[in-house]
């Protein structure tokens, strides 16, 4: 497994636990978990966002390796 | 008119008339209830048995009763207006344990002795005097105590541990049948609790109680036992799933050359921290 696929790896997680967050932020009522969710969605969304320019990077500096 | 239906008509009509009265008298547990309260429903119960057996005429059976179910109400609503009103009519409560010390001659003035106090304080599972702080007995003769800070269960406040508010949940499926005003109350509908359903593989008719928490996980209980349905695991996966992502992230970290990098995987991975220290109360009961 190269890194660029284990980092891509973490990236989906990522996603998936963002936009579960996401769907608990719209089913509740209380307004304070709302808000936290929301918030902390935000933050996963910088890390998100970080890791998809490193993988980039990676395949750039790595072509032979690219969507593996 | 024969006797018969005379007091058939008197029996039904005065049971409705108490059932009622005393749902109109207020909401208070027998147990609760001042001992002038009782001698209120005493009255009315006596009375309305001697209307119903004609042991009393009916006209003046009634006005008794009337008056001894309106005056409490009556009673009641000036003890909420005036606080003397109130101190004469339920009496003001008695301290009987102050800082840690039995105070005596306010027990005498209750007429409790030693061991009637013990014994409340056992049913509220205090065996030592000396953890109690404070002891009231209420104008109802219920004791009241207040504990020791050293002896109180602990609290999450106690441990300095955040916790996330914990709304009631909300009951949508009750013996098979839905619940639209639970369902609605969450801002939800019937076809989202259909797609719940299937993705639980269950039948609606099967489901014994439903119950929705505050951010929409849906809790089963059903007819057949035998049939296993899990609990939903969500909360517990996504921070499962953090963890991992943040020791993916050191791991990262550890792995690259470039500074660069490793300083924005390091950067990263303390943000995954935190949002698992502020998600942890939401996600972990």
């Amino acid at each position: 497994m190269t890194v660029s696929s284990q980092v891509k790896e973490t990236v989906a997680t990522l996603k998936g636990i963002e936009s579960t967050l996401k769907i608990y932020a719209v089913q509740t009522v209380d307004q304070e978990i709302k808000s936290v969710f929301s918030r902390v969605g935000g933050v996963i969304d910088g890390v998100v966002n970080d890791l998809e320019e490193r993988v980039g990077v990676l395949e750039y500096e790595e072509p032979q390796y690219k969507g593996l | 008119m024969p006797e018969w239906l005379t007091v058939f008509l008197r029996g039904a009509g005065l049971w409705l008339f108490i059932l009622a009265a005393v749902r109109v008298m207020g909401k208070k547990h027998p147990s609760r209830m001042r001992p002038f309260d009782f001698v209120n429903y005493t009255v009315v119960g006596v009375v309305a048995a001697l209307t119903a057996s004609r042991v009393m005429a009916l006209v003046p059976g009634v006005i008794l009763l009337g008056v001894w179910i309106l005056s409490p109400i009556i009673l009641d609503l000036l003890m909420m207006k005036s606080k003397w009103v109130h101190d004469f009519v339920s009496g003001k409560e008695t301290v009987l344990i102050r800082q840690g010390k039995i105070m005596e001659e306010n027990l005498a003035q209750v007429r409790l002795t030693g061991e009637d106090l013990l014994r409340e304080l056992r049913s509220k599972s205090v065996f030592k005097t000396a953890d109690v702080e404070f002891a009231v007995l209420e104008p109802t003769g219920e004791i009241n105590i207040l504990l020791k800070s050293d002896q109180k269960p602990v609290t999450a406040q106690d441990l300095g541990q955040k916790t996330a508010p914990r709304n009631e949940p909300q009951t949508v499926i009750l013996d098979g049948n839905i619940i639209d005003e639970a369902l609605s109350n969450l801002g939800l509908n019937r076809e989202w609790l259909g797609t719940k359903l299937e993705a639980a593989g269950v039948s609606l008719n099967n489901v014994f109680i439903g119950q929705v928490d505050a951010v929409g996980d849906l809790f089963l209980d059903l007819f057949d036992d035998s049939l296993e349905v899990p609990a939903p695991k969500i909360k517990e996966l996504i921070y499962a799933n953090l963890e991992k992502c943040h020791a993916d992230l050191m791991g990262f970290s550890l792995q690259t050359k470039n500074q660069q990098a490793k300083d924005i995987f390091n950067k990263d991975a303390k943000k995954l921290l935190e949002v698992k220290e502020q998600l942890k109360p939401y996600l972990l009961k």
